[in-house]
């Protein structure tokens, strides 16, 4: 979006509540005074970049919920710290409350008694919100599907944006998974928020909250 | 809830709430939400719906007093190191009591190992604790060796060593990282990060995976060590004793950490002996019992190093022993490199083996402490039980002596200095 | 202390099996040595008596409990509370194996002996439904309470168990042929 700023006064902020100088300072953008008040021209355009835009922001600023279950916490901190550094990404500030948070990786296995807190963490986020499936044990349960205690795939409780295999998935696979969830970010995610059904869906078990 | 007596403090804004709320409910004709019981009132605090304590310890624990409040940190927390939830009770800002609740990672990995060939079962026994993953595959491989009646190759046994050795390394600076992070501290971390990721490059050379290695073979080891190994190890090798320098510098005669350290969790050598606590902790409460000297598995009978103790025996002590047993781990690492043998690295043994019945114990000292596996065969190609004994699942019992008469804030950093591992607590 | 060996023959272990025999006599069953442990067999009732006796005598001096497990053998058989003991005046595991009655699974807590005793007893209670009376705390440690079965008992069977498959041995997940969705994920097991 490269437009010149007015020739006459190039240090002049632009105010749009000037309104003396409104026409001359929008000029340059397309824009004029509508008869009935109020601005029209490029502006009526905006909002559709203004999306644009602001998924741009969410996609390169994403805050993942500081939670780990498992091992794959321990590949989640690596790649946090300075060697993998997801810094790069504008993705270091893990946050520990879920009402800061725009991402939840699931890192490590869910069991049947952690399934509750778990989606009350997810309905804690607020919208808009994107879940990572971080490892086998929480795309399906990987190598302890078999157990009595075991969730088998996180996507039975929450909806899941990305899926990382991997057991654990090296730092790098990771970052990989979060360049895709850059992806769907800026392809507005709802199409593409996946709910996989494999058999009757729970999200109570006895007792799990406690 | 207690009642409120204006006249000997100033009222509590929660408890004039939850007044009004009664008087709400009682002028809409609802039934009063809080029960007039007094050992359910510490059960509405933390969330567990109207039910009698199960034990006397939960009467204890549940049952409040003027002046008491319990809080839920978990099993969501920044510094829970996992999934645990501990619900502690407090006066104002002192702990008077604490209760762990447990659970939240159980995957049933002793179910599952009995479900599964003896081969198989070291990639079970993996995830349990998950920053001594080689650990956790040495002693049932001992196990199974002792079951099946075999014996590893000498090479095979220095390897292991080998390995096992720089994993306690790389868990020790994770611990010193970690106890710094729950103080405040976030730079340690980020340096026990670059140590660890050195020596995962490492273990990732000798056994292709990051972490959970599946090195460990019945009657051997899985791969010999290759050149990107050796020229690693000699790399880290050489800057190691800086880099850890450098760490201790960082935090060992830091003014905070020292505040929040020292005489903080105090453990007595005859409660950790009681208690159950091993390795580093015991050792840092004056114990010398390490299993490497106690019951020489392996080839530590073969090696020269010492059992350092501390004699305090509290937050401090317990980082200075991982410090001192980093080096010594160090030290044991030059004498196998020294004296490795040439040699194969697997003994002939088929994919599936029929042990004769029979029960063998095996107990390997991990950098948690005192890790056991006991198996019974009966003949076929399963185990029939197998059993593990985590060390941080024990040394959790030492928190309810630990905590009380200690802020709310210190309790994280003491069970930071326990260095518990969830995967390994709740198997 | 010095470096001690580890035990390669049965024979290293015979003054601890000489010492146990005059102890407690006809009260031992099952007497033996492996590699690097020595066990026994004592009855559920009588194991506070002789643990008791194996820490506080002074030749034997068992000071630490290593570990305390459960073993089931089976529906028409017994359960087993199994003690491993380390002393350092013998270079042995020693291994108590208490049998305890399947139709009614009772022993006495040894909380009392070693505090941290406490959380293996309420495991065993969580998994195998062993109650130990006298612990303070038996609650259930892993499972949620309202959980009502004892996992690692033998008539508890996993879902896929290859055991329990038409083709024993072969895991049903790698036939599909065999696969019962209905089974899977119910979570009424």
């Amino acid at each position: 979006m490269a437009v010149d700023r007015p020739t006459s006064d190039a240090s002049a902020p632009i105010i749009i509540g000037d309104q003396a100088r409104a026409d001359e300072l929008l000029s340059p953008f397309g824009m004029e005074e509508h008869p009935q008040g109020g601005f029209h021209g490029l502006l009526e355009v905006i909002p559709t970049k203004a999306d644009y835009v602001l998924d741009l922001i969410r996609a390169n600023s994403l805050w993942p919920l500081l939670s780990g279950l498992s091992c794959c916490a321990i590949e989640m901190m690596s790649t946090a710290t300075s060697v993998n550094d997801i810094d790069r990404f504008g993705m270091f500030p893990f946050r520990a409350s879920p009402r800061q948070a725009d991402v939840l990786i699931v890192a490590g296995t869910l069991t049947t008694k952690m399934a509750g807190p778990l989606v009350r963490l997810w309905e804690q986020m607020p919208e808009p919100k994107w879940c990572v499936a971080m490892g086998t044990c929480t795309t399906s349960g990987g190598r302890f599907k078999r157990s009595y205690s075991v969730v088998q795939g996180v996507d039975r409780v929450m909806p899941v944006d990305v899926y990382v295999p991997g057991c654990p998935p090296r730092p790098e696979g990771l970052i990989y998974g979060m360049m895709k969830l850059h992806e769907l970010v800026k392809q507005r995610r709802g199409e593409w928020r996946t709910y996989v059904d494999r058999g009757p869906q729970r999200t109570h078990w006895e007792g799990d909250v406690r | 809830m207690t009642k409120l007596d204006p006249e000997t403090r100033i009222p509590d804004p929660i408890e004039l709430d939850a007044i009004e709320e009664a008087r709400l409910r009682a002028a809409a004709g609802l039934a009063p939400i809080r029960s007039s019981t007094p050992e359910y009132a510490g059960f509405d605090q933390v969330g567990i719906p109207d039910r009698p304590p199960q034990t006397e310890r939960e009467r204890e624990v549940y049952s409040l007093e003027e002046g008491e409040m319990l809080i839920n940190m978990g099993p969501q927390h920044p510094s829970t190191h996992g999934v645990m939830r501990l619900v502690v009770k407090v006066r104002g800002e002192i702990v008077v009591d604490i209760d762990p609740v447990l659970g939240y990672l159980h995957r049933g990995i002793e179910k599952l190992c009995e479900n599964a060939t003896y081969t198989t079962v070291l990639t079970y026994v993996d995830p349990m604790d998950y920053l001594a993953t080689m650990h956790n595959e040495h002693a049932p491989a001992i196990a199974f060796e002792k079951l099946y009646g075999i014996r590893p190759p000498k090479r095979a046994e220095y390897i292991r060593a080998l390995v096992v050795e720089l994993e306690r390394v790389s868990s020790h600076g994770l611990m010193m990282g970690f106890l710094a992070l729950d103080m405040g501290g976030l730079t340690p971390i980020l340096y026990a990060f670059i140590n660890r990721d050195e020596i995962v490059d490492m273990q990732s050379a000798i056994s292709g995976q990051r972490m959970l290695f599946n090195f460990f073979r019945v009657g051997g080891v899985n791969f010999d060590t290759n050149d990107e190994f050796l020229s690693r190890l000699g790399t880290w090798r050489g800057h190691v004793l800086k880099n850890i320098e450098m760490n201790e510098r960082m935090i060992t005669d830091n003014e905070i950490f020292r505040a929040r350290t020292i005489n903080m969790g105090t453990l007595s050598g005859a409660d950790a002996i009681s208690l159950g606590v091993t390795g580093p902790n015991l050792r840092a409460s004056g114990v010398p019992f390490d299993v490497r000297k106690a019951h020489p598995y392996s080839i530590y009978h073969e090696l020269e190093f010492d059992v350092i103790t501390q004699q305090s025996g509290d937050s401090y002590a317990r980082y200075l022993q991982r410090i001192a047993e980093i080096k010594q781990s160090i030290h044991l690492i030059d004498q196998i490199m020294d004296k490795m043998p040439h040699g194969p690295v697997q003994a002939q043994v088929p994919g599936i083996i029929r042990p004769k019945p029979g029960r063998a114990y095996a107990a390997i000292e991990s950098p948690r402490g005192l890790y056991s596996v006991y198996s019974i065969s009966d003949g076929g190609p399963n185990p029939y039980r197998f059993r593990m004994r985590d060390p941080s699942f024990i040394s959790l019992q030492a928190m309810p002596k630990l905590m009380p008469g200690r802020l709310v804030a210190d309790t994280m950093a003491i069970m930071a200095s326990l260095d518990p591992v969830m995967g390994g607590v709740d198997k | 202390m010095g470096r001690r060996r580890a035990l390669s023959t049965p024979a290293l272990a015979g003054s601890l099996v000489r010492l146990l025999t005059e102890r407690f006599g006809s009260d031992l069953r099952d007497l033996g040595t492996d590699e690097d442990t020595v066990e026994f067999t004592i009855d559920g009732a009588r194991n506070i008596e002789v643990l008791t006796a194996l820490r506080d005598d002074p030749d034997l001096d068992f000071f630490m409990l290593a570990d305390e497990a459960a073993v089931d053998y089976g529906l028409d058989a017994h359960f087993e509370v199994v003690y491993h003991l380390f002393s350092w005046k013998h270079p042995a595991w020693l291994r108590v194996r208490a049998r305890v009655d399947r139709s009614d699974p009772r022993i006495e807590t040894i909380t009392h002996l070693w505090e941290g005793a406490s959380f293996h007893e309420r495991e065993m209670y969580d998994m195998m439904g062993i109650v130990f009376t006298g612990n303070r705390d038996l609650r259930r440690i892993y499972m949620s309470p309202d959980y009502r079965s004892f996992p690692q008992r033998r008539d508890f069977v996993l879902p896929d168990d290859a055991a329990d498959s038409p083709a024993a041995g072969v895991n049903p997940l790698e036939r599909p042929e065999t696969w019962d969705l209905s089974r899977f994920g119910d979570g009424s097991r």
